[in-house]
């Protein structure tokens, strides 16, 4: 099956109230990360960070068509500026840094590939271009190497458990309330079986 | 347009959605001439909304679905352009007024369509604003959200969106389905009146007031073909009984007319209204007179419902102030009861706050003011997509059985509930894609499928539903009294109310303006007014059978 | 006042102000943005000092990450020694982690004048009329700007018919576990919501080729002019001063 380029009206709507959605969820996120940072001291971030790119994934999986993951990362982050998010308009950059790094990984694999390896690999895609991101941002190069790597491992593990892995759970449970029916996972899907 | 093309046609098309092996619609070929308004009748489920949304390609444009045959608008074949660019031939209102909508305010809303024709701002603005005047809404409205509204409400705006277009062609799925009978009939007024160029194709259940408007009628039967079509009062008596079997709609005075012609009584030319009928019983010879009348005094007792001695108290609402979620107090000091054994109707205009109270009075809705007492009961959601948890029927219905059921005695439940409210064949479907008939009852077989309340609230339970559906449901109501439960009916059919309720109150002006038995209530006519209603159509019968003498 | 700026000249202004934050590394350019933000909402806007003040609380929190990460962290850090023993004036004086500190509130009390100023569908129109944003982009930006207030009244529907489910009135407040088993239904409503508005917005008329009138997006006034010129002149003698003291 050839991938479609086009987008349909129904494919950006949604992608854009899953943006909208996640934007509220992320900024939720937000207050459960400062929770656990009071607790846990700096490195959380890198712990908690994968939730943050879980939007790219969900929405790569449904519409499969290039740009999806970037389109929806940046929504998101979109709203949550608008909502008031503490990071402020630069939350925008951050979004499409991650969307960025989500939508390369799906983009090796063509736009073809949404099994749950490729998804786990695209929360890794957006950690590293977050990490690399956030290191110009704050000047991480000051800091230990010891810590340095230790933030780099956590936050690709998370992005592959707290994006990739939780983001296809929800897909799924997403496919058996009906709702994605007519759209390409669903075409996919059906395809496969007959 | 092009002379002498029919404003649309649909030639041998059948519909079929994806993955199933019956066709939802079709196959059948229907033409509506330009200028025409035809009205579409069917059962619930019989594929109206499925065929409509054919027109201008929705299905299987957006809506994925098989289409076969051809349609035509105005002689051009619909897949020759997107959907999106026949929006100046056509204007389609929704069955679900949510789905027209898009949740914006109510004057951008109404704008939009005209946006997309690129029309000059000033024109759009006063079109705009003379379109939400003519459905009959305060121009205060124009900035309020469209999901914020009352159902009724949604609908109004719906219809002034539509309308705003000014399309050679006007399509309704069911556009007054959860209007009051005052604003029903503006609405049909403004979409029927005489003199306009506009072809109509509207479809509807409930028909007074709209057959005497209408140029033909066409009629589905549940296997999604056409079967019978042709003007209005000939139709109903031709088909009168094949309608009947199907269980559709048919109006008052055909229905008492054919009880009179199987006693040889009827009149020679079919009646389209109830005073046509009774004014040729008073014109029969004495005898056949007697006998006309003894036929119509039985058909109007079976359609009012006799008082009772209710029982305890179920639910009490004591000086209550009642708001919808996250909105502001629309009714202060309301106190009503709900008691053992009664059917209580509630009343009123569109937004009057009918959803409101019936949420309150279920304990549903958090008092603003004053007290309820009472055990929580169940309640019946206007829109019925609200109800659904799971995501098949079967499963739908299962968890609204008794817990204490074992399997076998819960698949048996199942199959009665599917059987009762006519959803077989259904059961592995989703909610989401049955039609709206059967998406209200569906909504209806989870709160009856089990005595877990002692009371329920049922928002519109006919809204949308054919004859035989509104008549399981007046079944199951009565049924529930009997047994000692309570129902409060929310609904906007005086008909139904007659023939259900025992006792109904009036809500109106941010408060309750009156209370009583239907039959005397609804003859105030000055309270019924106030309330911004309008008698039952059976009213004249009522009053014709206490001026002929009883013999 | 500031509300009545056009929502573009706004963006602009508050995309250079925040620039000016990230690029420029001084505590003293930071606490001026800060200042001036919290100025504009209170006086043009007349918003309460103790709302300002509360705006800046989770600002802060987040700030607070990045100053503990560097104090911990820091290779050569000897903050402590440095803030006991200078007082904060020169611009040397301040560790990275206390501008970083700064810099997200800054930032931060930016947003925030936008996003308290702005109708979120007014810039759309804007963005739509005036930088061409094609009208399918804008209305789903749309659709999902209005989900958003939404999604919690429909929660509350989805609680309401399960509470009734159960037969017991709904709590008041929803626990982690209740919040989380809302998830999916709400994903699931979102998407539904999207795909009848993709209907809705077909059936009337939105066309992606077709021109279109856009009634009620906000004209441009002499005003933002002004307001652009005055801010970014202020933007850039703020860099001036902080240059010039740096090298002097
Ligand atoms: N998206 C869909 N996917 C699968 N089946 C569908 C879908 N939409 C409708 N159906 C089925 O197609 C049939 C026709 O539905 P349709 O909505 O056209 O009925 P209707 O005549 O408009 O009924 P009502 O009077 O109740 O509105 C129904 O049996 C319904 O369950
Ligand atoms: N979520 C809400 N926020 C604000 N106002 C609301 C909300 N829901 C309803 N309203 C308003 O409250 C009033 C009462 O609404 P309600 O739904 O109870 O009316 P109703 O009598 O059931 O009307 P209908 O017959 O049209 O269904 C209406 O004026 C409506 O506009
Ligand atoms: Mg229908
Ligand atoms: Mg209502």
């Amino acid at each position: 099956m050839d991938i479609q380029y086009k987008w349909t009206l129904r494919e950006i709507l949604i992608c854009a109230v899953l943006g909208a959605v996640f934007g509220v969820l992320y900024l939720a996120w937000v207050q459960v990360w400062l929770i656990a940072q009071a607790i846990f001291g700096a490195v959380t971030m890198d712990v908690v960070m994968g939730f943050w790119f879980i939007v790219s994934i969900i929405a790569a999986a449904i519409i499969r068509k290039p740009g999806a993951a970037l389109f929806s990362e940046v929504l998101a982050a979109a709203i949550q500026v608008m909502l008031g998010s503490p990071a402020g308009l630069l939350l925008l950059v951050s979004g499409l840094v991650q969307g960025a790094g989500a939508e390369a990984v799906f983009a090796a694999r063509k736009w073809r590939d949404y099994r749950l390896p490729v998804l786990m690999a695209a929360g890794v895609g957006a950690a590293v271009f977050s990490f690399i991101y956030t290191w110009i941002r704050f000047d991480y190069g000051a800091l230990a190497p010891g810590l340095l790597i230790a933030m780099f491992v956590l936050r690709c593990l998370s992005g592959a458990l707290l994006g990739g892995l939780l983001g296809h759970w929800v897909t799924e449970a997403l496919y058996k309330t009906g709702v994605l029916s007519g759209l390409p996972i669903d075409r996919a899907r059906r395809g496969a079986h007959a | 347009m092009p002379e002498g093309k029919a404003a649309a046609a649909w030639q041998d098309t059948s519909i079929k959605y994806p993955y199933q092996d019956k066709a939802a619609a079709g196959p059948l070929s229907l033409a509506l001439e330009a200028g025409e308004r035809l009205l579409l009748l069917g059962p619930s489920g019989c594929g109206k909304s499925t065929l409509l949304n054919t027109l201008t390609g929705l299905i299987p444009g957006t809506i994925p679905a098989e289409v076969t045959g051809e349609v035509q608008l105005f002689g051009e074949k619909v897949k020759s352009r997107p959907p999106a660019e026949w929006s100046r031939q056509v204007a389609q209102l929704f069955q679900d007024a949510d789905q027209t909508l898009c949740g914006m305010t109510v004057a951008d809303e109404v704008a939009f369509a005209l946006e997309n024709l690129g029309l000059p701002e000033g024109e759009i603005l006063q079109r705009t604003a003379a379109a939400i005047d003519r459905v009959g809404l305060e121009p205060a409205f124009g900035v309020r959200r469209t999901m914020r509204l009352s159902g009724g409400e949604k609908q109004l705006v719906a219809m002034a969106a539509a309308l705003a277009q000014g399309a050679p062609l006007f399509v309704a799925d069911e556009p007054t389905a959860h209007l009051a009978p005052r604003a029903a009939e503006r609405l049909r007024a403004l979409l029927l009146e005489p003199g306009r160029s506009t072809s109509v194709l509207i479809i509807d259940h409930r028909l007074d007031g709209l057959i005497d408007r209408v140029d033909r009628v066409a009629v589905m039967g549940p296997d999604g073909t056409l079967v019978a079509q042709g003007p209005p009062a000939a139709l109903f008596r031709e088909h009168g009984e094949l309608l009947a079997r199907f269980g559709i709609w048919q109006p008052l005075a055909s229905l008492l007319d054919a009880e009179l012609a199987s006693a040889n009584l009827a009149a020679s030319d079919p009646p389209l209204h109830l005073s046509d009928v009774l004014t040729h019983i008073d014109r029969l010879p004495p005898d056949a007179r007697r006998l006309a009348t003894g036929i119509a005094r039985a058909f109007v007792g079976r359609r009012v419902r006799p008082a009772i001695d209710a029982g305890a108290t179920l639910s009490a609402l004591k000086g209550a102030d009642c708001a919808p979620l996250f909105g502001p107090v629309v009714l202060r000091d309301v106190s009503v009861e709900l008691r053992a054994g009664e059917v209580l109707g509630i009343l009123g205009g569109n937004g009057a706050g009918k959803s409101t109270l019936g949420a309150s009075l279920a304990g549903l809705l958090r008092l603003k003011g004053g007290r309820r007492s009472g055990p929580p009961g169940g309640m019946a959601f206007q829109n019925p997509e609200n109800q659904f948890v799971t995501g098949s029927l079967r499963e739908e219905i299962e968890s609204a059985t008794d817990a204490i059921l074992t399997a076998p005695e819960r698949e048996q439940r199942v199959a009665t509930m599917l059987r009762r409210w006519r959803l077989e064949g259904l059961e592995n479907s989703h909610p989401y894609e049955l039609s709206q008939g059967q998406k209200r009852r569906l909504a209806l077989a989870t709160l009856t499928a089990s005595g877990r309340w002692p009371f329920l609230v049922l928002d519109e339970p006919t809204a949308g539903l054919d004859a035989a559906g509104a008549a399981a449901v007046a079944a199951q109501v009565a049924n529930l009294a009997d047994i000692g439960h309570g129902v409060a009916v929310i609904t906007h059919d005086m008909d139904f109310a007659l023939a259900v309720c025992h006792r109904v109150v009036l809500v109106g002006e941010g408060g309750l303006i009156g209370e009583g038995r239907p039959g005397e209530l609804m003859r105030d006519h000055a309270l019924m007014a106030r309330a911004g209603l309008e008698p039952p159509t059976i009213l004249p019968a009522l009053e014709w059978l206490e001026r002929v003498p009883t013999c | 006042m500031l509300s009545r700026i056009h929502p573009l000249a706004k963006l602009v202004v508050c995309l250079i102000w925040i620039a000016v934050s990230i690029f420029v590394f001084d505590a003293w350019l930071q606490i001026f943005i800060i200042a001036m933000a919290a100025l504009a909402l209170i006086v043009l806007e007349r918003r309460s000092v103790l709302l300002v003040l509360a705006l800046m609380v989770p600002f802060a929190l987040f700030g607070f990450g990045f100053l503990t990460t560097s104090v911990l962290f820091r290779q050569e850090s000897d903050f402590a020694l440095q803030m006991a023993r200078e007082t904060p004036l020169g611009s040397e004086a301040f560790s990275a982690g206390i501008v970083l500190f700064l810099r997200a509130i800054a930032c931060g009390m930016v947003s925030a004048v936008f996003a308290l100023t702005t109708d979120p569908g007014g810039l759309i129109k804007a963005l739509m009329a005036n930088w061409r944003l094609p009208p399918s982009i804008g209305f789903s930006l749309f659709a999902a700007l209005q989900l958003v207030p939404d999604i919690a009244s429909e929660a509350q529907q989805i609680r309401l018919a399960r509470a009734m489910k159960k037969g017991r009135p709904p709590r008041r407040i929803p626990g982690p576990l209740e919040t989380a088993s809302l998830v999916i239904p709400l994903l699931a409503f979102a998407i539904r919501r999207a795909t009848r508005t993709a209907i809705a917005l077909e059936a009337r008329g939105l066309s992606p080729d077709r021109p279109r009138t856009i009634v009620g997006a906000p004209p441009f006034r002499r005003g933002d002019i002004t307001f652009a010129v005055l801010s970014l002149a202020l933007a850039a003698a703020a860099i001036w001063v902080v240059i010039g003291t740096g090298s002097g």
